[in-house]
């Protein structure tokens, strides 16, 4: 469970005025009932576009996230990490499986979505264009990437669109082991020795900027979202999340000992909100377009695995099947 | 393209980055929709898709893809556009009430009946029924299934999907050294306990 709920470029709301406001009017409606949508049913232009971008932003984030943590399979701590690591790595594509498909329902083929990933014309989650150098950057992401994807997709299951709601619930049933693995990594790590306590202390430090990009711009320069909102494709701003994430882990990491880097981070006791020092957007701007650490080798290993395996699909095409939109 | 990671800066020379081949028709395959049995004794339901070149494949796929974690005792799989499927129905109109009743007709086959009885969620077996044809078998489904709210229908001919034989069973049992998997393999509360503890002795 690497992202979800949050797309990257900005919303186009136009589209709307020119929908049947009597179709729109029982649409929202239903939603209004908190009933889902299903694929058949009609839907306004922008919802279904605004859900194709996030499922297969959503997606992606899956595959692509599992390239910093599969690196670590072969160097991780001794042979029940390594197969823990494996099972969890394993389970992420998985998941970006039930997403490109849930995608599909919306009438996007795999093939279009692929490509449209490997020449950069949809983003992924922005945090995996940070390079993982220690085992415990690994470990950071297992426990608290994973867990701030949690914060989102348990949100984004009570969602209006049926196939993605559905695909989230398993995914979240299949998850139950990911963030217990990832505590009990980063505390053999806390309860080690003074080397792997910095080691971890490093890996916050530098996994702290990107963290706080995880959720989002903040609302106070994030694009017009209400209409999705309404619409129950955006379950809560993006700093509602964010505080929801900090509510949860900022203890914990405290727990354990641990600084995180922010002098400012402190809860209000009277807003009950998150203080912090506003993260750097434009450098979260610039990672998404393109210009971060690790976004080169991230799209290149997508495209040779892509281009490596033309053969085998190839050898195994049969014109017998057919593609059919699926239908639920 | 630098990397942290030798066997990333080992991958062979393939094309050019940020150009990708134009996909032929069928590069992801044909789409098979999957039904699953969550427990002994409990109906099939719909549980979503995989893309195969071939049944045999896809039957295989959906066992990888959706019935991990013991959440299944049983699966099938048939092609989607082997699913014939009524119209969608909302609020108090049931989708039984558009589907007409017709003259059987032909030799009759099995076909299995699915039903939407709450939106959001998944369509489930409600059984089977002898017909000519699809528009029949939708026809018989009316007059062996139809119930109060029925948002949707789906028959699929018995002879078009690859069912579960008796002797794949064991597909399920796994190996009692999995418990890597399991979330409560990974009690790291007394080391925690005892760190915390540690900690206050120093300070």
């Amino acid at each position: 469970m690497y992202g979800g709920g949050n797309t990257f470029e900005s919303v186009k709301t136009d589209s709307v005025a020119k929908e049947d406001p009597a179709k729109l009017a029982e649409f929202e409606a239903r939603i209004a009932r908190s009933e889902k949508i299903e694929p058949a049913d009609w839907m306004p232009e922008l919802y279904r576009k605004q859900l194709i971008r996030m499922i297969e932003q959503h997606g992606h984030s899956e595959i692509i996230g599992a390239l910093p943590e599969g690196t670590w399979i072969t160097r991780a701590p001794g042979f029940k990490r390594k197969m823990a690591l494996m099972a969890k790595v394993q389970d992420e594509v998985g998941h970006a499986q039930l997403l490109y498909s849930a995608a599909e329902t919306l009438g996007k083929s795999r093939e279009q979505m692929i490509n449209d990933l490997i020449t950069g014309k949809s983003k992924y989650s922005n945090i995996f264009n940070y390079p993982t150098f220690t085992w415990a950057d690994c470990c950071f992401i297992s426990w608290l990437v994973d867990a701030g994807a949690i914060v989102n997709q348990l949100a984004n299951a009570k969602g209006s669109y049926g196939p993605y709601c559905r695909a989230l619930d398993r995914i979240c049933a299949e998850e139950s082991f990911h963030l217990k693995y990832g505590h009990h990594c980063v505390i053999y790590l806390a309860a080690g020795t003074a080397k792997q306590r910095q080691m971890f202390q490093e890996a916050l430090n530098r996994w702290w900027p990107p963290m706080m990009h995880f959720f989002g711009p903040s609302d106070k320069i994030s694009t017009h979202t209400e209409v999705l909102m309404r619409w129950k494709v955006k379950m809560g701003t993006n700093d509602e999340m964010r505080n929801q994430f900090l509510d949860m882990y900022v203890p914990k990491i405290r727990e354990l000992g641990f600084t995180i880097p922010d002098p400012n981070l402190k809860k209000n006791t009277e807003t009950n909100k998150w203080e912090y020092t506003e993260p750097d957007w434009e450098e979260f701007k610039r990672v998404i377009n393109g210009d971060g650490p690790c976004n080169k080798e991230r799209l290149e290993v997508r495209r040779i695995a892509e281009e490596r395996g033309t053969w085998v699909r190839e050898a195994l095409r049969s014109p017998t099947t057919a593609y059919v939109t699926p239908l639920a | 393209m630098n990397s942290l990671d030798p066997r990333v800066l080992r991958l062979p020379k393939v094309g050019e980055p940020g150009i990708i081949q134009p996909k032929v028709p069928l590069d992801q395959f044909g789409s098979f929709e999957v039904f699953v049995q969550p427990k002994e004794g409990k109906p099939f339901q719909h549980e979503g898709i995989v893309h195969s070149p071939n049944i045999e494949l896809a039957y295989v796929l959906a066992k990888e893809t959706f019935t991990r974690r013991f959440t299944c005792t049983s699966l099938y799989v048939v092609e989607t556009r082997n699913v014939f499927v009524s119209i969608l129905t909302d609020g108090n109109k049931n989708a039984y009430d558009f589907i007409t009743v017709v003259p059987p007709s032909g030799e009759k086959e099995g076909y299995e009946v699915y039903h939407l009885q709450k939106r959001g969620k998944q369509h489930v077996h409600v059984g089977g029924v002898k017909a000519g044809g699809p528009e029949e078998a939708m026809s018989m489904a009316k007059l062996a299934f139809h119930t109060d709210g029925i948002y949707n229908v789906w028959t699929i001919r018995q002879s078009d999907i690859r069912f579960t034989k008796p002797e794949e069973l064991d597909l399920w049992m796994t190996l009692p050294e999995k418990r890597f998997r399991d979330a409560a393999d990974y009690k790291g509360g007394d080391k925690l306990k005892n760190f915390l503890e540690k900690q206050k002795a120093v300070s």
